[in-house]
């Protein structure tokens, strides 16, 4: 490239190029800032809070991935989730049985058309919709049968059917990251165990 | 048969032995059906309750469901002991040559129907997806295939965790990356003479088509030839009795030995065109002639080390008997194939060879592990009625296994590696093969979540680094009164290739072999 056309384009891009400084400036300035905060006001629990890729979408820290999934609802269909929810009142047992939810919500949206589905879950869970598919068909079609064009947990495209209406969250962060469900379980466990041999061997 | 007393007059035997010929056999024409009946009368004298058991492991036409005859033998049909076999990994650069091939071996591909007579030498043909796109076969059926066979096993490498010492850039050739699998060939053969004559037979139709100074010039090119087969197949080689326990097929007509698997698993599951467990039937390759009754199979070859493995059970033990039963517990079986579930604290041979009763067990009464640790790779491969602590269907990830060792048993005193290559294809058989193989591979062998076992991983088949500080490389032995932990377990077999192969009906073979 010749120098006089380098200059001119320096010249034609020297607006473009200022815009760029100025907010290359602002970016510093925020970063700045967020170090400053997490200086005087953040703590270190010396875990690892970093994030990856859960999957094709989604994702994960640590151990634990989010779902987060916005779905139009059939006519009628968030009084009929709305209703199924109340029942329930909380304790939806499916969700225990599955043994790496560690929460899930649902909210509704613009007008209760549409639905949003969150989950925080640990590793991944397309290993494990076939598994959903034979052990708690019902419990997942009556759960997500609101939703407009789902397929049924048995059809084979569900799994596209999912990641076509998940959105991948912009951050993500988990209080401890490195432990999953079942690790959280294990150890409560242990701990009351330890808890009651202590008190016995005081009384 | 549950409602019969257990012991019976000899003369009562007699009679319900000739009832159950009828129930079992009745279209059963050839003599080795009564020659077995008189075998297993000389076995169980007068306990009914045995013969009931023994009972099983007979074809049973009564119950076939399925098109046996249009079904490789490989997928459906226990291979013979002894066995001999030679498998042949072949490269097609003339897609008519290749297809002319396949006519030409078409009549030695056996299907399933006669499995229970005496077998001839039998060919089995699979082919990756490379394979079916030399072989000339459409776009729109390429297409058809599931996403995992078209990438391929290297290509798939994160979902299966093979990294490090098992990532694809550390394999042979010609796996993956290293050669250009397109059609694998397998004969087996009950003996000696049998093997040699199909070999020699097969070898000698390819030869006219290889071009032996330039091989990349011939029409087929032979990538490896790999010749397998013991004459004592029961154990692997670490000295274990392997490959117990395999799945039975509702509709196939074949009764496995006693176990507690319940129903018999839905053919889907391990055959294309028939509704699985989940009551539909999975779509498959099109179109139907090319997809139905076929499957699909991965095929892992091992590196063992077993020397590796003896030293860690000496160096973590006091003596020879605990390393025994470190040995056994993490297999899940003792040397004999006795389950650890029936006979936890030492070895039992009569019960290791007793196919009536080595695979007639769950872990019900073993909740803690204690008898056969939640970790162990029989426990992990299939938990049986284990608790589910995260939710499965111990069903739908069960496998057809047909795997074949090779090398030498390494005795147990021997710590010091002596150079000689052994090990183990893995060969499992499922109408998902890729899905579930990537499903045990990431969550049942290199992760212990699914048992509550935090980051542990399968002890024998698990990818270690013999960290002694990392969670992932040890092994939990749940005892009284606390458990015994072992660390720094290192990876005791190592990959060094696989592909995903397709196993075609035998009118896909005929179908492929014929298109222009």
């Amino acid at each position: 490239m010749h120098t006089t056309e380098n200059k001119e384009r320096i010249i034609d891009n020297s607006e473009d190029l200022k815009t760029k400084i100025t907010e290359s400036i602002d970016a510093f300035k925020l970063r700045a800032e967020l170090l400053m905060a997490n200086i005087k006001e953040g703590g270190d629990d010396s875990y690892d809070h970093s994030t990856t890729n859960a999957g094709e979408k989604g994702l994960k820290s640590g151990k634990v991935s989010e779902l987060t999934v916005i779905a139009p609802l059939k006519e009628g269909g968030a009084e009929r989730l709305k209703e199924i929810l109340k029942i329930a009142g909380g304790n939806l047992k499916g969700a225990t049985r599955v043994g790496t939810l560690h929460d899930l919500r649902f909210a509704f949206l613009d007008n209760d058309t549409r639905v949003l589905f969150c989950t925080a879950y640990d590793g991944d869970w397309d290993p494990y919709i076939d598994d959903f598919a034979t052990k708690i068909p019902e419990l997942m079609d009556i759960l997500f049968g609101s939703v407009e064009g789902w397929p049924g947990i048995k059809d084979p495209s569900v799994k596209q059917f999912i990641l076509d209406h998940q959105i991948t969250a912009a951050a993500w962060y988990v209080g401890v990251p490195h432990l999953t469900i079942q690790d959280i379980r294990r150890q409560d466990r242990i701990v009351k165990g330890i808890n009651k041999a202590l008190d016995d061997a005081q009384s | 048969m549950s409602n019969i007393n257990n012991k019976k007059p000899l003369t009562e035997l007699t009679d319900k032995l000739h009832d159950l010929k009828d129930e079992f056999g009745n279209r059963i024409e050839d003599s080795k059906f009564d020659s077995w009946l008189q075998t297993i009368k000389e076995d169980v004298g007068d306990n009914i309750e045995m013969f009931a058991r023994k009972a099983r492991g007979v074809f049973n036409p009564n119950l076939v469901d399925m098109q046996l005859e249009d079904i490789q033998s490989l997928i459906l049909r226990e291979r013979p002991s002894p066995y001999f076999g030679t498998v042949i990994a072949v490269k097609v650069n003339n897609a008519a040559v290749g297809r002319q091939m396949l006519a030409q071996v078409l009549p030695d591909v056996t299907g399933s129907k006669e499995w229970h007579k005496d077998m001839q030498a039998t060919l089995s043909i699979v082919m990756t997806y490379e394979g079916l796109e030399a072989l000339g076969v459409p776009q729109s059926s390429l297409e058809s295939f599931p996403d995992s066979f078209k990438a391929g096993m290297a290509n798939r490498a994160d979902k299966l965790r093979d990294t490090d010492v098992n990532d694809p850039e550390n394999w042979m050739a010609p796996f993956g990356d290293k050669g250009d699998i397109h059609v694998c060939a397998a004969i087996i053969a009950d003996s000696k003479e049998k093997w040699q004559a199909k070999l020699a037979e097969l070898k000698e139709n390819m030869q006219t088509h290889i071009d032996y100074e330039h091989p990349a010039n011939g029409d087929i090119e032979i990538l490896m030839e790999h010749d397998f087969g013991s004459d004592n197949n029961v154990k692997n080689v670490f000295g274990y009795r392997d490959g117990i326990s395999n799945p039975e097929i509702k509709g196939s007509g074949i009764q496995t030995p006693p176990s507690r698997d319940g129903e018999p698993i839905a053919a889907g599951e391990f055959v294309l065109g028939y509704e699985g467990e989940a009551g539909t039937i999975p779509p498959m390759p099109q179109p139907e002639v090319l997809g139905k009754n076929g499957s699909f199979m991965v095929l892992r070859a091992y590196n063992s080390h077993v020397a590796a493995f003896n030293k860690f059970r000496k160096d973590s033990t006091d003596s020879e008997e605990e390393a025994e039963l470190l040995g056994a517990k993490m297999w899940g079986r003792w040397r004999s194939g006795a389950p650890l579930a029936l006979s936890p604290d030492h070895d039992d041979e009569a019960l290791g060879d007793d196919a009536s009763r080595n695979n007639d067990f769950g872990y019900k009464d073993d909740p803690y592990g204690k008898k056969c640790p939640f970790g162990a790779h029989a426990r992990r491969m299939n938990p049986r009625d284990s608790k589910d602590f995260i939710l499965s269907d111990v069903r739908i990830h069960r496998i057809v296994r047909r795997s074949v060792g090779f090398g030498e048993v390494l005795p147990p005193d021997v710590t010091e590696d002596d150079g000689k290559e052994r090990g183990l294809f893995f060969i499992g058989i499922n109408a998902h093969a890729m899905e579930t193989v990537e499903f045990l591979q990431s969550q049942w062998i290199n992760d212990g979540n699914f048992m509550s076992l935090g980051e542990e991983k399968d002890p024998m088949i698990g990818l270690h680094h013999s960290n002694k500080n990392s969670d992932a490389n040890t092994f939990t032995v749940p005892d009284d009164p606390i458990r015994k932990r072992y660390h720094g377990i290192e990876t005791f077999n190592t990959l060094y290739g696989g592909e995903y192969l397709f196993i075609p009906s035998l009118s896909a073979l005929k179908w492929i072999s014929q298109l222009s």
